[in-house]
C-alpha cells in the first residue's frame, strides 16, 4: 500500500478521480505524516484479491460437496412406490370376495400346497404387472411367511411362492401384510384349533 | 509496476453482485437434489402399511375367545419383534354390559423412528 502511494504520488501525470482520492487522503490524514499515512490507492488489489479469496473458497465448496450428493433422489421415489404397490397388492388378496368368508391370501397361506403356489403367483403378478395400456411391467417377487412356533418365541419362515430365484444383485423393496389363519383340527406351527396371526412377507423388484 | 487505474469501480462491484447472485442460486440448485432423495427416504422409512395394517389385524381379533385371543397376542409381539423390528404392545378390553357396550383395544407400536399409539373403540 505504501508503495503503491510512493509511486503514483511520485508520477506527475494522474486522473482527476486520483487527484481528488489523494487530496482528500491527505485532508482526512492531515495529522499523520510519514510512512504510516493512509491513503485509497489499492482499492483494485484489495478487489482482485478478495475476490481471488472468493473463487478458491467456492471452488472448494463445490468439490467437496459434489461427492456427497452420490445417489439421485428419483430412485428413492421409484422404490416408494413399489412398495405401496405391493402393499396395496397383498391387502386386496386378504380381502374376502364374500362376506365372512377366508380371503385369498388366508387359504393360499393355510394350504401353500407345493412350494411355488401358483394361485399366489398369477393374482399377484396380476395386481401389480397388468397396465391399462398394452404390455405388461417387469416386476417379480419372491414371498414367504412367518409363525411363531407355539409354546415359546421361536420363529420359523416358510417359502410361499416365487417368480424368479434371488441372486441377491436385485434392487428389491420388501413388503408385508398380517395374515390372521385358522386351520381347524390341522396343525399349524404348534397348535390346532385356534386363529394365529402370520406375517406374509414380499420381496418384489424390477427385472 | 503496472499503473493503477481505479476507474470502473462500479462495474466491478456490479460484476460481483452478479456473480454473488449465481452463487447462490448454484446452491439452491444443489440442495434440490437433496431435498427430494431425504424426501422419498422419510416417505420410505414412515412405516404408514405396517401400522395400518396391524391395527386392522389387532382390532379383528378382539372378538376371540380366551386360548386363542392370548396366542394371537404372543403371535403379533414375537413376529413384529423378529420380521418387523418393531416393539408391538396391545391390550384388549372386552365390553362391560351396562355401562359400556364397546370393545377396546390399547395399541402401542415403536420401531425406533416411529412411536405410535392407539385407542381403539368397536362400533
Amino acid at each position: 500500500m505504501r508503495l503503491i502511494g510512493r509511486n503514483s504520488r511520485g508520477r506527475t501525470t494522474g486522473s482527476p478521480v486520483r487527484a481528488d482520492y489523494r487530496a482528500l487522503s491527505h485532508f482526512g490524514t492531515g495529522s499523520h505524516r510519514g510512512p504510516g499515512r493512509v491513503n485509497c490507492d489499492g482499492q483494485l488489489y484489495t478487489i482482485e484479491g478478495i475476490a481471488a479469496a472468493l473463487l478458491m473458497i467456492m471452488t472448494a465448496y463445490l468439490v467437496v460437496n459434489a461427492t456427497s450428493v452420490y445417489t439421485a433422489g428419483d430412485t428413492h421415489i421409484s422404490d416408494m412406490q413399489l412398495e405401496q404397490m405391493g402393499s396395496d397388492a397383498l391387502k386386496i388378496m386378504d380381502t374376502p370376495l364374500v362376506e365372512n368368508e377366508k380371503s385369498p391370501l388366508q387359504e393360499i397361506v393355510e394350504n401353500p400346497g407345493s412350494v411355488n403356489n401358483a394361485t399366489f403367483g398369477s393374482m399377484f403378478l396380476d395386481l401389480t404387472n397388468l397396465k391399462t395400456n398394452s404390455g405388461s411391467d417387469h416386476i417379480q417377487y419372491t414371498a414367504n411367511y412367518t409363525c411363531r412356533i407355539h409354546p415359546g418365541n421361536e420363529i420359523a419362515s416358510y417359502p410361499l411362492s416365487y417368480s424368479r430365484n434371488l441372486t441377491l444383485g436385485e434392487h428389491a423393496v420388501r413388503v408385508t401384510k398380517w395374515v390372521t389363519v385358522n386351520k381347524g383340527a390341522a396343525a399349524f406351527c404348534g397348535t390346532t384349533n385356534t386363529e394365529r396371526a402370520v406375517l406374509v412377507e414380499v420381496l418384489m423388484w424390477r427385472d | 509496476m503496472a499503473r493503477l487505474n481505479d476507474d470502473a469501480q462500479w462495474i466491478i462491484l456490479m460484476g460481483f453482485l452478479i456473480s454473488f447472485s449465481f452463487f447462490f442460486l448454484a446452491i439452491v440448485i444443489n440442495q434440490s437434489t437433496v431435498v427430494g432423495q431425504t424426501t422419498a427416504e422419510s416417505v420410505i422409512e414412515f412405516p404408514k402399511n405396517d401400522i395400518r395394517d396391524i391395527s386392522q389385524t389387532i382390532s379383528g381379533s378382539v372378538n376371540l375367545p380366551f386360548p386363542s385371543n392370548e396366542t394371537v397376542n404372543q403371535d403379533i409381539v414375537v413376529i413384529a419383534l423378529n420380521r418387523k423390528n418393531a416393539v408391538v404392545s396391545y391390550t384388549i378390553i372386552q365390553p362391560a354390559p351396562p355401562s359400556d357396550v364397546h370393545s377396546h383395544a390399547v395399541i402401542h407400536y415403536n420401531n425406533g423412528v416411529t412411536e405410535y399409539n392407539e385407542n381403539w373403540t368397536s362400533l
